[in-house]
C-alpha cells in the first residue's frame, strides 16, 4: 500500500516550487541566500517528519530559523575569542 | 512393509492417485510413494446462500462431502459459520472450486487455493527437505510420516542431493549457443548444440545413469529446457526429465510485478515431477544464497523446493503465515475484504510515515560505532504482539502504540508474531553461531547463505503486512510497526546522548554514534544494554569504523542523503552503501575502480597516506581507457527497464538500447535489465545482446571517463580531491601522454544561479 | 503554485452528485472538503490513494485558526482493492454524515481481477452508494484518465447513469511559469 501523502522531503521541494516566482524575482545573490535557507532546512527533514505539522511551513521555518541561531552562536564564539585575543 | 530415514524431495496432486510423494532414503534409494488426500475449502455468506450451494454441490458426480462448521475469522476476530467442501482428490479440489467460486459469485471462500504442500505440512508436520522417518504399506501408500529435524533446527543433516547441472556455454540471449556444459558428481561433460540427435540421445543416457534429484540448469525456464523439449518431440527422443512417469512438465507464465516501488520481470518457468528444476538465472536471490540459501526457504516455508526457488521473500512469508494459520484453525481468506477503518484524517500525518532516518553530516567522521536493532521490524511485530487481529481501535488498554490513536491487545499470540517467532529466534541464533564460527570452517558459508535467505524473509514481512493483496495483512498493523520503530530508534538516540555520545547519523534501524573515549567493542556495551532496557529490543554492535564518510546527494553535494556512504572498519573491512561500487546498474570498470581506490584508503592507517598512490591508479586506469585495454565487457551497463517502449516520451539510454534489440527481433519486458554500452554519436548506446558485434573504436570513452571521474570524486572529496581536481589532474597526465583529451566538462556547480532557472529537483516539482 | 479552484456546491442528502474530471480537480475537491469540515462530521473514501491531506490543511488554514480541530472532523478510509471500496461502503455508518469518495474506479481498474467481476462489485458499490444517498449527502469524483481510458469509460457509464448531478471538467490548462517574449 503505497503512501498517501507526500514525504517531508517532497513537501519541501514543493514549498520551494510555490516560492520560485519569488526567488526568481531576488537579485542573484539573495537567490544564493534563498538557496542556502533551503538548505539548511534540509538537515532537519526528518524531524520535520516526525513532527508530521499538517501546515509543514511552520516546521520549515523553525528549521532554517534554527540553522541560523546555529551560525549566529558560531560567529558569537569567535568574535569573542577574537576579542580576547586582541584584550 | 516399507520403512527408511530420508528426506521428502517432492510432493504434488496426482489425478489418480491423490497425493504423490518423491523421497530420497538415507541408503541412497529413491521411493515414490502416495497417499490418499482429501482436502477442504470452505465457503461463508448468508444461511439462504449456504443452503443453495449446498445443494448444488449434493448433485455434482465428484466425491465430496459437505459440513456446517464453526472456524475462526481472524479479522472479525470470532468465530463464523462456514459451510466445509471436502473434496476426496485434491488434484480435483481445484477444478470443484474454481467451479463453485464463478457460479456462487457473492460467497467468500477460505482456505481455497492453498499449495498442496503447506497442507500436508500443518497435517503431518512434514514440510520438503525435511527428515523424516517413513512408513509405507506394499502397495506404496505412505502410512506414517514422523518428522526427524523440524524446520528451526540450527544444524540439519546434510541432505545427499544428486544434483546435475546444464549450461550453456554462452548465455543465449546475448550469442548462439554452441555447447551444452554438464556436470554430475565431479564428471564434466560438453555436448555439440550443433546436432541435436547425438545430444539428447546421451543427455537421456546421463540422466538415467545418474537419475539426479535436482536439475540445476542456467536459463532452463527461458532457453535451454523449451529447446530440448522441442528437439526431443521432433526427434521422438524422450529425456526422462521427469522422474514421474506418464506426466508432461508443468508450464508457469512468466510475468511483470512491482515489488517496493521497482518493477520486477520474472521469466517463464518450467516445472518438473519428482525431480527438481532450478534455473539458476531465473532463481530469486541465487547470487545471494545459492543452494544452501534456497533449500533454507524451502525448509521455512513449507514450499517445494522447485516453488521456493521461483518466489518472492513475500511469497514465502505469505505461506509460513497460511502455514501458521492452517494449523491454528484459522480461515485463509481467498480475498481479503478488510478496508482501512474510518480514522480521523488528523491522524493520518502521523500514521503515514516510514522509518525515521535522519540526514548526516557530510564528510568524514572517526570512530564512529555502527549500532543496529537486530531484525527490527520482525523484533516489533513480535515483541509488541502487532498482528491484524490484534490492533485495537479502543486505546483504553495499557498497550497504546506511539503517536497512533491504536492499542494492541496482548492478552494471546497474534497470529503473525506465531508466525514469524521461530523464524526470528533462528535467525537470532544463526547470527550468534556465525559469530563465533572460524572463517576456515567449512560449514560457514553454508551458514552464511541460509541466514541470508532469513534475513530476506524477515526483511520483507513487515512490507508484506501492509500489502493490499496480502491475506493477513492490515494497514494499522503496518502502521504501527513503523510507530514502534521510530519510537525505538528515538529512544536509542536518547539514551546516547544522555550517556555522552554524539549521533552521526539515525536510519530506520541503525544509529552511527561517536563518542571521545569509547572506541573500542568493550566500550560500547553500556550503551547497548541502555538501549535494550528503554526499548526491550535487541540491539548489536556491527562494528567500530576507522572512519566513515557520508556522502551528498546526486543533485546537490551539499545535501545530505540517508543512505549513500562508506568506510573502513577497525578491522580493515570496508562498507558500502548507495555509491557506485555498490550499484547493480553501475559499470564494472567504475565499480570496480571505485572499490580499489576504496581498498588503498583502507589499506594505510591514515588514508591521506594513501591519496598519492590512489590518483596514481586512477590515472592508470584512464589511460587503460583511452588505449582500449579495457574489456568491452567491463564496460557494460545494466539498467532496468523502467516502463514500456511506448510509454517513453524521451528514451533513456536503456530505452534506446532495448529499441535496437526490438529491431533485431529481440523483445524485452518492464523490468528486465538491458546490458549495453554508451557509444559516439546517435543513439548513443549499443545493445550487448544484438547480433553484431559492438565496434570497440565507436565506445564513448569521454563519456566512461567522466562516469569514472565523479565515481572517484564520490571516493576522494572528503580528502580535498573532489571531481573536479581530479579531472584536471588526469588531464595533465594524458596530455604528457599525448593522448587525446576529451573536452573539459565542469560539474554542474553553478547552473542552479542561472536567472529564472530554479536548482534541476525543484524544476521537477513544478513539472509535477 | 497557485491553481484554479471550481467552486463545486455542497452535496444534498438524497442526491449523488459526481465529478468527471482529471487529477488536477483534486485541489477543488479538498476546498469542498474543508467548507464541509467547518458544517460538522464528513466521511471519506479514497479509493485512489490521493487524499490531499496538506492542500485540505492549507485550505482550512484560509478559514479558521483550529485547523487540527477540523481535521478531526474528516473521517477517512482508503480502499486499496474494489473488494475492499465494496465491503467499506456496505460498512459505512447511515446517520446522515456527508460522504465523499475520491478517485472511485481506480480500484476497479485492477487487471488482477477479471473484468467481470469488477462490474458486478462495481454494480454492489452502487446499490450500497444509492441506498447511503437516501440518508446522507454523497459526492463521487471519478477520474478520467489517459491509460487504460477503454476500461475506464466502460466502468463510468454505470456511475454516470447512477448520479444525479454531473459535473465534467476538462483538464485545466496552468498559466505557464515564465511568459513567452516572442
Amino acid at each position: 500500500m503505497g503512501r498517501t501523502l507526500p514525504s517531508a522531503t517532497q513537501l519541501m521541494l514543493n514549498e520551494e516550487a510555490s516560492l520560485a516566482r519569488f526567488r526568481r524575482a531576488l537579485r542573484r545573490s539573495d537567490q544564493l541566500a534563498f538557496d542556502d535557507l533551503f538548505t539548511a532546512a534540509q538537515k532537519h527533514i526528518s524531524a520535520a517528519a516526525y513532527a508530521a505539522h499538517a501546515l509543514p511551513f511552520e516546521t520549515f521555518l523553525m528549521a532554517m530559523l534554527l540553522e541560523e541561531h546555529k551560525e549566529v552562536t558560531r560567529l558569537r564564539k569567535i568574535i569573542e575569542a577574537l576579542q580576547e585575543m586582541h584584550a | 512393509m516399507l520403512e527408511f530415514a530420508g528426506w521428502l524431495l517432492d510432493l504434488f496432486e496426482d489425478p489418480r492417485e491423490g497425493l504423490v510423494l518423491y523421497f530420497i532414503d538415507e541408503s541412497g534409494a529413491r521411493h515414490r510413494l502416495t497417499r490418499h488426500f482429501p482436502v477442504t475449502f470452505y465457503a461463508l455468506g448468508s444461511d439462504a446462500e449456504l443452503r443453495a450451494l449446498w445443494q448444488h454441490l449434493n448433485r455434482r458426480p465428484t466425491e465430496i462431502s459437505l459440513s456446517r462448521t464453526q472456524r475462526m475469522d481472524v479479522f472479525k476476530r470470532q468465530s463464523v459459520t462456514a459451510l466445509g467442501i471436502t473434496v476426496q482428490n485434491p488434484y480435483e479440489a481445484r477444478k470443484v472450486f474454481s467451479q463453485t467460486a464463478a457460479e456462487f459469485p457473492h460467497l467468500e471462500y477460505a482456505d481455497a487455493d492453498l499449495h498442496i504442500a503447506l497442507r500436508f505440512a500443518a497435517e503431518t508436520g512434514a514440510f520438503p527437505l525435511a527428515h523424516c522417518q517413513v512408513m509405507a504399506d506394499e502397495t506404496g501408500q505412505l502410512k506414517e510420516i514422523d518428522v526427524l529435524e523440524d524446520a528451526w533446527t540450527l544444524k540439519p543433516t546434510p541432505i545427499p542431493l544428486r544434483t546435475m547441472t546444464l549450461a550453456p556455454d554462452v548465455p543465449p540471449h546475448h550469442a548462439r549457443p554452441h555447447y551444452l556444459n554438464i556436470s554430475m558428481e565431479g564428471n564434466q561433460y560438453q555436448l555439440s548444440l550443433q546436432t541435436w540427435r547425438p545430444l539428447l540421445v546421451n543427455l537421456r543416457a546421463l540422466i538415467q545413469r545418474h537419475d539426479p534429484d535436482v536439475l540445476l540448469t542456467d536459463y532452463g525456464d527461458t532457453w535451454l529446457l523449451p529447446k530440448l523439449l522441442q528437439q526431443s518431440e521432433k526427434h521422438h527422443i524422450p529425456l526422462g526429465l521427469n522422474r514421474e512417469a506418464g506426466r508432461g512438465v508443468a508450464w508457469h507464465e512468466e510475468r511483470t510485478y512491482f515489488s517496493y516501488g521497482q518493477i520486477v520481470f520474472r521469466g517463464q518457468q518450467i516445472h518438473l515431477f519428482g525431480r527438481c528444476h532450478i534455473d539458476r538465472q531465473n532463481a530469486v536471490l541465487w547470487k545471494d544464497y545459492e543452494l544452501d540459501g534456497t533449500i533454507e526457504v524451502s525448509r521455512v516455508t513449507s514450499l517445494p523446493l522447485q516453488t521456493s526457488s521461483r518466489v518472492s521473500p513475500g511469497t514465502g512469508i505469505s505461506s509460513i503465515e497460511m502455514l501458521t494459520a492452517l494449523r491454528e484453525g484459522i480461515l485463509v481468506p481467498w480475498q481479503k475484504q478488510q478496508a482501512e477503518m474510518l480514522k480521523p484524517a488528523a491522524d493520518l500525518f502521523t500514521a503515514d510515515q516510514g522509518g525515521l532516518v535522519y540526514q548526516p553530516q557530510i564528510g568524514v567522521h572517526k570512530n564512529v560505532a555502527e549500532i543496529d536493532f537486530v531484525s527490527l521490524y520482525p523484533a516489533i511485530m513480535v515483541h509488541f504482539n502487532i498482528s491484524p487481529e490484534t490492533i485495537l481501535t479502543q486505546p483504553d488498554t495499557d498497550n497504546i502504540v506511539p503517536a497512533l490513536g491504536l492499542a494492541i491487545d496482548t492478552s494471546q499470540d497474534g497470529l503473525i508474531p506465531k508466525a514469524l517467532r521461530p523464524l526470528l529466534e533462528k535467525r537470532v541464533e544463526m547470527k550468534k553461531h556465525l559469530a563465533c564460527t572460524p572463517h576456515w570452517d567449512p560449514f560457514r558459508k553454508n551458514f552464511k547463505r541460509r541466514a541470508s535467505a532469513l534475513k530476506w524473509l524477515l526483511v520483507t514481512c513487515f512490507g508484506y503486512l501492509g500489502y493490499k493483496n496480502a491475506r493477513f495483512g492490515r494497514i494499522e498493523a503496518h502502521q504501527a510497526v513503523t510507530a514502534y520503530g521510530r519510537e525505538a530508534l528515538l529512544r536509542a538516540k536518547e539514551a546516547a546522548e544522555d550517556m555522552g555520545y554524539k549521533v552521526i547519523q539515525l536510519y530506520v534501524d541503525g544509529l552511527w554514534v561517536q563518542h571521545p573515549d569509547n572506541t573500542q567493542p568493550k566500550d560500547i556495551n553500556p550503551l547497548l544494554l541502555e538501549i535494550q532496557e528503554r526499548t526491550g529490543l535487541p540491539i548489536s554492535l556491527d562494528g567500530i569504523y576507522r572512519w566513515v564518510v557520508f556522502v551528498g546527494s546526486r543533485q546537490n553535494k551539499q545535501r545530505p542523503v540517508a543512505n549513500r556512504y562508506f568506510g573502513v572498519f577497525q578491522d580493515g573491512s570496508i562498507k558500502v552503501r548507495g555509491i557506485d561500487a555498490r550499484r547493480c546498474d553501475s559499470t564494472p570498470f567504475v565499480a570496480e575502480t571505485q572499490m580499489h581506490l576504496l581498498e588503498l584508503l583502507a589499506s594505510k592507517e591514515n588514508p591521506e597516506t594513501a591519496l598519492p598512490d590512489a590518483v596514481a591508479y586512477l590515472q592508470k586506469r584512464i589511460r587503460a581507457l583511452h588505449q582500449g585495454d579495457i574489456g568491452l565487457s567491463e564496460l557494460l551497463v545494466r539498467q532496468r527497464l523502467g516502463r514500456k517502449l511506448e510509454a517513453y516520451r524521451t528514451p533513456s539510454p536503456a530505452a534506446r538500447a532495448v529499441m535496437q534489440l526490438k529491431a533485431a527481433g529481440k523483445d524485452l519486458r518492464p523490468g528486465q535489465r538491458v546490458p549495453f554500452l554508451y557509444t559516439l554519436g546517435k543513439p548513443g548506446v549499443f545493445a550487448w545482446d544484438r547480433p553484431q558485434k559492438p565496434n570497440p573504436r565507436s565506445v564513448d570513452v569521454a563519456r566512461y571517463q567522466r562516469l569514472l571521474l565523479r565515481a572517484a570524486g564520490i571516493v576522494l572529496e572528503a580528502w580535498g580531491l573532489d571531481e573536479e581536481t581530479l579531472t584536471e589532474k588526469v588531464h595533465t597526465d594524458l596530455s604528457q601522454l599525448s593522448l587525446p583529451i576529451p573536452p573539459k566538462q565542469h560539474p554542474g556547480k553553478h547552473r542552479r544561479n542561472i536567472p529564472g532557472v530554479v536548482n534541476p529537483a525543484v524544476n521537477r516539482a513544478l513539472k509535477g | 503554485m497557485e491553481q484554479h479552484i471550481t467552486p463545486f456546491p455542497l452535496p444534498k442528502t438524497g442526491k449523488i452528485s459526481l465529478v468527471v474530471a482529471p487529477k488536477g480537480v483534486r485541489h477543488s475537491l479538498m476546498s469542498m472538503l474543508a467548507a464541509l469540515a467547518l458544517r460538522g462530521r464528513v466521511i471519506v473514501v479514497d479509493g485512489g490513494n490521493c487524499f490531499d491531506g496538506y492542500t485540505l490543511a492549507r485550505e482550512l488554514r484560509r478559514q479558521t485558526h483550529h485547523v487540527q480541530a477540523a481535521l478531526k472532523q474528516i473521517w477517512l478510509s482508503r480502499a486499496f482493492t474494489c473488494y475492499q471500496m465494496v465491503a467499506m461502503l456496505a460498512e459505512l455508518p447511515r446517520d446522515g454524515t456527508p460522504i465523499i469518495i475520491l478517485d472511485m474506479l481506480s480500484t476497479f481498474l485492477d487487471e488482477n481481477v477479471n473484468f467481470s467481476k469488477r462490474q458486478r462489485l462495481l454494480e454492489n458499490s452502487l446499490g450500497l452508494l444509492r441506498r447511503l444517498s437516501e440518508h446522507a449527502p454523497v459526492a463521487v469524483w471519478a477520474r478520467t484518465r489517459t491509460t487504460a481510458a477503454e476500461e475506464n469509460e466502460q466502468l463510468l457509464t454505470p456511475l454516470l447513469s447512477t448520479a444525479h448531478d454531473i459535473w465534467e471538467l476538462e483538464t485545466p490548462t496552468l498559466p505557464e511559469h515564465q511568459l513567452p517574449l516572442f
